[in-house]
């Protein structure tokens, strides 16, 4: 089956700045997909890479088995795209930004989209600027949805919003392509939005991938080992250390692997996923390619 | 995208179709009354000389004297580029909707050569109308008028500068990405490019008639009023000494006069080349714009 996203060795540079880096990443089919990382980790770059808005310095990257540079008109019906900040036209009603949808989109299905936003009480006349931030980013979801996209690619599309609407954003959502089997690339950096809807993380920091995989396969395969202070360099089999913390007597040790036994004091503390994705954000120079045997276990 | 770009656009269709109206009613309503006055005193009559003394005839003197077509004709193309054509993409990537549009149904090529179409054509089209309301104007005044004094206000000319100012302006949109900074590099380059041919090329589209004349009384336009006198009268003495181009006490007396000029039979021959040189530039710029929004912009 084809992947609905497949980069290989994407590299992206800004003048000097790299901002994706040799970056290799595998979107699942039917996943709701999450990507994270800190602000500038380059989420956004390789999002608008996979819509076609910027051309790959380095690498590869293909929707569908097509190239979203060259092939973007085969692709345009089938990828749906929220952009950050979910920009929409201020001056424009609700009505009008459908008929935009309609306008623009060979594929368009105006009585769901309609019925979307009904079903939320947004008004039709109102215009956009009229909105709150949770009903703006409900017309733009509304909007990427009206084509029924296979694909739909969403760059921090609730960053700005209260608790209460991210919740509500999340639910629309996952609703919606539960019932189309749409495969989902959500990027978010606040790994709480993810945790609840997404089943497949790339972890993304500094440019580079750190690791990707299905989040029950990244759970058991991480472990956290606290035991006595460690003072030279420890030797891990069949395992590599992501991240490794030392107090006075204690030290901790993030490992992706298996578990190993260290010696006498040491155990396996819970980690819980958002501990892990922390352990790769803040060294970002452990991360490595995503290893193939995750890779595997995630297809 | 015909709907998209009239709902996106439809203010600014309102407002330059209330200028142009304004204009060009203006400029058709002097028309109307000079040939009121031509028909009550003649040909000669003159401009503005025999307009009627009745308020609509003092309106029309009013609107004469105000030079109204003559500024309206060369300032709206260029605001039309800073207001209309700098805001078409810029406004579109400052509020970041460019990534909404890229990415529906059409792609960039198509969504931006409808929009330049549907913009740009009504209003070239308007200003071709204005433009040839003007030389209806200037026809009025008889077959002694000169064509020259008013070369940017009149058909081929007026189009063309409107085309060239909307590209500037869509293409430093384009590539600037912000509205207001956009505006301002138009209306800047816009002036440069059009005083620096007015000033430097124009003159030279085609080499100018050299005439030698021992006649000093009537030179210049007093010569052929319908001709465009380039510079000043050089004197020269009986020996064929240069005296310069102003007579004075130190001088000694002259004794023929050299002056180049362009007839007023090459008027049409002018404002096409320099339509074609506006057209042929401003085609370039939209060429650049398109391949900078289809290939560079993000």
């Amino acid at each position: 089956m084809i992947a609905p996203i497949e980069a290989t060795g994407l590299g992206k540079r800004f003048g000097s700045t790299w901002a994706l880096h040799d970056c290799s990443i595998r979107v699942p089919a039917g996943k709701i997909a999450g990507l994270v990382g800190p602000n500038g980790a380059g989420k956004t770059t390789f999002l608008h890479l996979a819509a076609g808005l910027l051309r790959p310095t380095l690498g590869e990257i293909v929707v569908f088995g097509r190239s979203p540079q060259d092939q973007l008109l085969l692709l345009l019906d089938r990828v749906g795209f929220v952009a950050q900040d979910t920009p929409l036209y201020a001056e424009f009603s609700v009505a009008d930004t459908l008929r935009f949808g309609r306008e623009l989109n060979r594929r368009w299905d105006q009585p769901a989209a309609e019925e979307r936003l009904r079903s939320l009480d947004i008004p039709f006349g109102k215009k956009i600027r009229q909105l709150s931030g949770g009903q703006r980013s409900q017309v733009a979801l509304a909007l990427a949805l009206g084509k029924h996209p296979e694909l739909l690619l969403l760059d921090e599309p609730v960053a700005r919003l209260d608790p209460l609407a991210r919740r509500e954003f999340m639910r629309r959502l996952t609703e919606a392509v539960a019932d189309e089997g749409s495969t989902v690339l959500l990027s978010s950096h606040v790994m709480a939005d993810l945790e609840r809807v997404c089943d497949y993380l790339i972890i993304i920091a500094a440019g580079r991938v750190q690791v990707a995989g299905d989040i029950e396969m990244l759970l058991a395969s991480h472990h956290l080992l606290v035991g006595p202070r460690l003072n030279g360099q420890v030797r891990l089999s069949g395992a590599e250390l992501v991240k490794a913390q030392h107090t006075e007597r204690q030290s901790s040790l993030w490992i992706r692997g298996a578990v190993q036994a260290l010696g006498p004091g040491w155990r396996e503390e819970p980690l819980p996923l958002e501990e892990l994705v922390i352990s790769y954000l803040s060294t970002p120079e452990a991360g490595t390619q995503p290893r193939p045997e995750l890779e595997e276990a995630a297809s | 995208m015909t709907w998209v770009t009239w709902r996106q656009h439809r203010l600014e269709a309102l407002w330059a179709l209330v200028l142009a109206a304004l204009l060009g009613g203006s400029v058709g309503y002097v028309a109307l009354q000079l040939s009121i006055a031509v028909g009550q005193c003649g040909e000669n009559a003159g401009l503005g000389y025999c307009l009627s003394g009745d308020p609509f005839g003092r309106i029309a003197q009013a609107l004469l004297q105000f030079h109204l077509a003559q500024y309206g004709l060369v300032v709206l193309p260029a605001l039309a580029g800073a207001f209309i054509g700098a805001p078409l993409v810029a406004r579109e990537i400052e509020n970041g909707t460019q990534h909404l549009a890229w990415t529906q149904g059409v792609t960039r090529m198509r969504w931006l050569l409808v929009k330049l179409v549907l913009v740009i054509i009504p209003l070239i089209a308007a200003a071709a109308l204005v433009g040839c309301l003007e030389i209806l104007f200037l026809n009025l005044q008889g077959p002694h008028v000169n064509r020259w004094d008013v070369f940017d206000q009149q058909a081929p000319v007026v189009p063309a500068a409107t085309l060239f100012a909307l590209a500037l302006g869509v293409a430093f949109g384009a590539v600037i990405g912000r509205s207001v900074p956009a505006m301002a590099a138009t209306l800047v380059a816009f002036v440069i490019v059009r005083v620096g041919i007015a000033e430097l090329a124009r003159s030279h589209y085609i080499a100018p008639v050299i005439q030698t004349t021992r006649d000093l009384s009537a030179l210049g336009k007093q010569a052929d009023p319908t001709a465009w006198w380039l510079g000043f009268p050089n004197y020269y003495d009986s020996t064929g000494q240069l005296l310069g181009n102003l007579l004075g006490p130190n001088t000694g007396p002259p004794s023929y006069v050299i002056q180049y000029f362009q007839p007023g039979d090459r008027f049409w021959a002018f404002e096409t080349i320099e339509a074609s040189i506006l057209t042929g530039l401003a085609l370039l710029i939209l060429a650049f714009a398109v391949y900078w929004v289809t290939r560079r912009a993000s």
